[in-house]
């Protein structure tokens, strides 16, 4: 008999190994945020159990849970089992598309990148006033979420490489797409045909860019394999700045939130740390830091799909950084930066931005 | 459930607090343990006067009402076996009090177990119990299960921490128990009575506990022993020495093969490690304790003995108890964990029964556990969807039980009789035990609405 669901039966002994001890629970933001358990790895387990049992149908109904998952992997990290969970929900997603099952949000988001060459569909990208396409050491990758949505994240960047003298250049960069693998659907290879063609024509030898999820793809995903085989050092731009001594010094109380893409997904816990503790020596963790770190609520196309409790995730975050009395909230993801500037409340007063944004006041000052 | 009852329980909670959606149904339909069945409806209670609300539409409309926490519980507390409705009271979450003078802490039931813990520490207190689950548990599901964890010998079980409560009775009735007193012998022990209870006779919506100061130094230490019998008597000797270790925790020949196979932490395979912790507020306290335990253990043949010099080699110590569970649950599809307690005289003889009931029943068993308070948790791992072996399990659980009953303990230290263990519940109780528990259960809650199927009691 053929298989119904084979992307599911790849998992199907993990989906089996999950014990029902409910550890997954302990830092899930969804789960957090609404205390409802079919909506964390739990109950999302279970589903599929059922779905593999035949006792469940893979359909509308599961929509709103499994389609309700930032992919941030705090449940893995908790998980005695060892079962990974942002991995089965990607195949579950993938199935359901398939099934003509999904959410119009994450459909949305394909049909989009067919059309454009970026995920907001916008017709203008911001030319930062830098030079695109030349030859230089380093290409600079902004990211969708750095070139349409936090321009001013990005201006920081590019201000730093500027006042570090890095030998960079920009490209005409279009939607890394990598975020479709995520949503049900895959990457565009057109898009990843255009991003490597334009990096390679650099003749750059090392590819530095701002977004963990665009980091994570390029480093990752099988369609952006020819960077790696050309032996190009592909780094996220806080491992570019690690171990540089940059002469800075603020007596803020700082913290830091660890963006899952970096964090969980690559293990690049330190390198900013390192950075801003020899910048910032008033340095305080949050709560739940490392691998234990609370998603910001924007991943996994949760925020345009369930945008409501998308922003109570981001909520719970926040007061974590109002109970550690830091001045300054700083992090290395653009997407975090702007879901939790959004969630802000006026009455707290911490300021969010990103690494580079708050060297670069430091430069300016000084 | 009829439409109308459903809309009676949304106009009690609001829609947002109310579910009847497929989702949420399977995945209420189940806790930590392997049994399952789907309920009709899931609530979401905020306050007392909504828990007595819905428990009062229960008795009218006669529907079963399963309490839930977390769902961690590993007996099926939490499954509604018989259908109905599942109340949820974790988003009962508030911390309505914390006075240290008082040494109380007043929670309602929805506080997970390591929000009261962050929330003490500031103050240098803690609440002792520490269940495994302290991460994800709720007080609340602490309180129904009585819940223990690796601190029993020496700080107890949730039971001895709770001064008073809030509970909605079956009937529907709201009743306070206990004060916030550190004593008090007013009346029968009421609050005794609903530790522990599994959501049969009432809901708790408020808790009063006693908090401790928290021991600021400690001092860990592992030894291996090549005999079983050695390391029983170590066991003994250590908890006949004058001192109360903090942990003492034991891991069987089969766990540390289990481990091995596992890990690459290369733990000796011999017939029995046991991992202690020594507390107090000076280290000096914490170290003389520990060299009363490291003379009970080369009394007893220990065949190496590391005490850690650090926090950091204390971890490394704590590596291998630690990985007990996740190994052990990743090499079969499915396992059983059981909580036989015995005396601690008999932590030995049960060690062995285990691995006789192992070989004559043919099933994977592993010991781990608390060995301090005679709580061992043998895990059989095996494959559920193998009905054969499913029957050999079946009856190593009952070899277990029996064998622990034998040894004068009893069939659960911490994880409680749910519906996993419903069906022994007279090999160890009396006949007239069994008939004033129901007879409890009868004027709690006459019409069994509240977590009807569990503990043998609607008979």
């Amino acid at each position: 008999m053929a298989e119904q669901y084979p992307h599911l039966e790849k998992f199907r002994d993990q989906i089996q190994r999950c014990s029902r001890c409910g550890f997954c629970q302990a830092h899930c933001p969804v789960f957090g945020g609404t205390r409802r358990p079919a909506l964390n790895a739990r109950g999302k387990m279970l589903l599929l159990k059922e779905v593999l049992e035949g006792s469940l149908e893979l359909n509308d109904e599961l929509v709103e849970s499994l389609f309700q998952c930032t992919t941030c992997a705090s449940c893995t990290s908790n998980c005695p089992s060892g079962v990974d969970v942002p991995a089965i929900i990607k195949a579950a997603r993938k199935q359901m598309v398939g099934l003509g099952t999904c959410h119009p949000a994450f459909s949305g988001m394909d049909q989009v990148l067919d059309e454009y060459d970026n995920i907001y569909a916008e017709d203008e990208p911001e030319d930062f006033d830098r030079v695109r396409g030349g030859k230089a050491e380093v290409v600079y990758f902004i990211g969708c979420v750095g070139q349409y949505r936090e321009e001013d994240a990005t201006e920081a960047a590019l201000d730093l490489l500027d006042h570090l003298e890095v030998d960079y250049t920009l490209i005409d960069e279009v939607c890394c797409s990598g975020v479709l693998e995520d949503v049900g659907f895959s990457i565009k290879p057109a898009l990843a045909r255009k991003n490597i063609e334009r990096i390679l024509a650099t003749g750059a030898k090392t590819l530095v860019t701002g977004c963990p999820y665009c980091y994570r793809t390029f480093s990752k995903q099988e369609a952006y394999a020819p960077l790696r085989e050309a032996g190009l050092t592909i780094v996220h731009l806080s491992q570019f700045l690690a171990g540089r001594d940059l002469g800075l010094r603020s007596d803020l109380k700082v913290t830091y939130h660890d963006p899952c893409d970096l964090g969980r997904h690559c293990g690049i816990y330190e390198e900013p740390r390192q950075t801003i503790k020899a910048v910032a020596p008033n340095f305080v963790e949050l709560a739940d830091h490392h691998q234990d770190a609370l998603c910001c609520g924007a991943g996994g196309g949760v925020r345009g799909a369930y945008a409501k409790n998308s922003l109570a995730m981001a909520r719970r975050r926040l007061a974590q950084v109002e109970d550690s009395g830091a001045e300054v909230l700083l992090t290395e993801c653009n997407s975090c930066v702007h879901n939790l500037s959004n969630a802000k409340l006026r009455a707290q007063k911490f300021r969010v931005m990103t690494t580079p944004q708050f060297l670069m006041e430091l430069i300016e000052e000084s | 459930m009829k439409p109308e009852t459903k809309d009676r329980l949304r106009a009690v909670v609001g829609e947002a607090n109310f579910s009847d959606k497929l989702i949420d149904l399977v995945t209420y339909s189940s806790d930590a343990s392997p049994h399952l069945h789907r309920p009709e409806a899931a609530i979401w209670a905020t306050s007392a006067e909504q828990v007595q609300a819905i428990v009062q539409l229960a008795n009218q409309e006669d529907f079963p009402v399963t309490v839930r926490g977390a769902g961690t519980g590993l007996s099926g507390l939490s499954v509604p076996a018989k259908g109905g409705l599942v109340l949820d009271l974790s988003r009962m979450d508030q911390i309505l009090d914390i006075n240290i003078t008082d040494r109380v802490a007043v929670v309602q039931p929805g506080v997970i177990y390591a929000d009261l813990d962050n929330a003490l520490a500031p103050h240098g207190y803690f609440f002792p119990p520490d269940p495994g689950s302290s991460k994800v548990c709720t007080l609340g599901g602490n309180v129904a299960t009585n819940a223990g964890g690796v601190k029993g010998a020496k700080y107890g079980t949730t039971r001895d921490y709770v001064l008073g409560l809030t509970v909605v009775l079956g009937d529907g009735s709201i009743m306070r128990t206990g004060n916030r007193a550190m004593k008090s012998v007013s009346g029968f022990d009421l609050t005794r009575l609903f530790v522990g209870s599994e959501g049969v006779l009432g809901i708790v919506t408020e808790i009063i506990l006693k908090i401790n100061p928290k021991p600021r130094a400690n001092a860990t230490t592992l030894a291996v022993f090549d005999d079983l019998e050695d390391a029983g008597r170590a066991v003994s000797g250590v908890m006949a020495s004058g001192v109360v270790p903090s942990v003492l925790e034991i891991l069987g020949r089969e766990t540390l093969r289990a481990i091995n196979q596992n890990t690459e932490l290369n733990l000796p395979e011999v017939d029995a490690m046991l991992l202690a912790e020594t507390d107090g507020y000076t280290q000096g306290e914490a170290d003389y304790q520990m060299e009363r335990v490291v003379e009970q253990f080369r009394a007893h043949n220990a065949r190496e003995v590391k005490q850690a010099e650090s926090a950091a080699q204390a971890a490394e110590l704590w590596k291998a108890r630690k990985s007990c569970v996740p190994v052990l649950a990743r090499i079969r599809p499915s396992f059983i964990l059981e909580d036989i307690t015995v005396p601690i005289s008999q932590v030995a003889a049960m060690l062995r029964g285990v691995q006789e009931i192992a070989a004559r029943q043919q099933v994977q068993i592993a010991t781990f556990g608390h060995a301090g308070d005679g709580n061992l948790h043998p895990q059989i791992i095996y494959d559920a969807a193998d009905p054969e072996e499913s029957k050999r399990v079946e009856a190593a659980v009952h070899d277990l039980f029996q064998l622990a009953l034998d040894l004068g303990g009893t069939l659960t230290g911490e994880h409680g009789i749910g519906l996993s263990k419903a069906a022994y519940m007279e090999m160890e109780h009396d006949p007239v035990a069994m008939k004033l528990m129901r007879s409890i259960k009868k004027v709690c809650d006459p019409n069994n609405v509240l977590n009807p199927g569990k503990m043998a009691l609607d008979v």
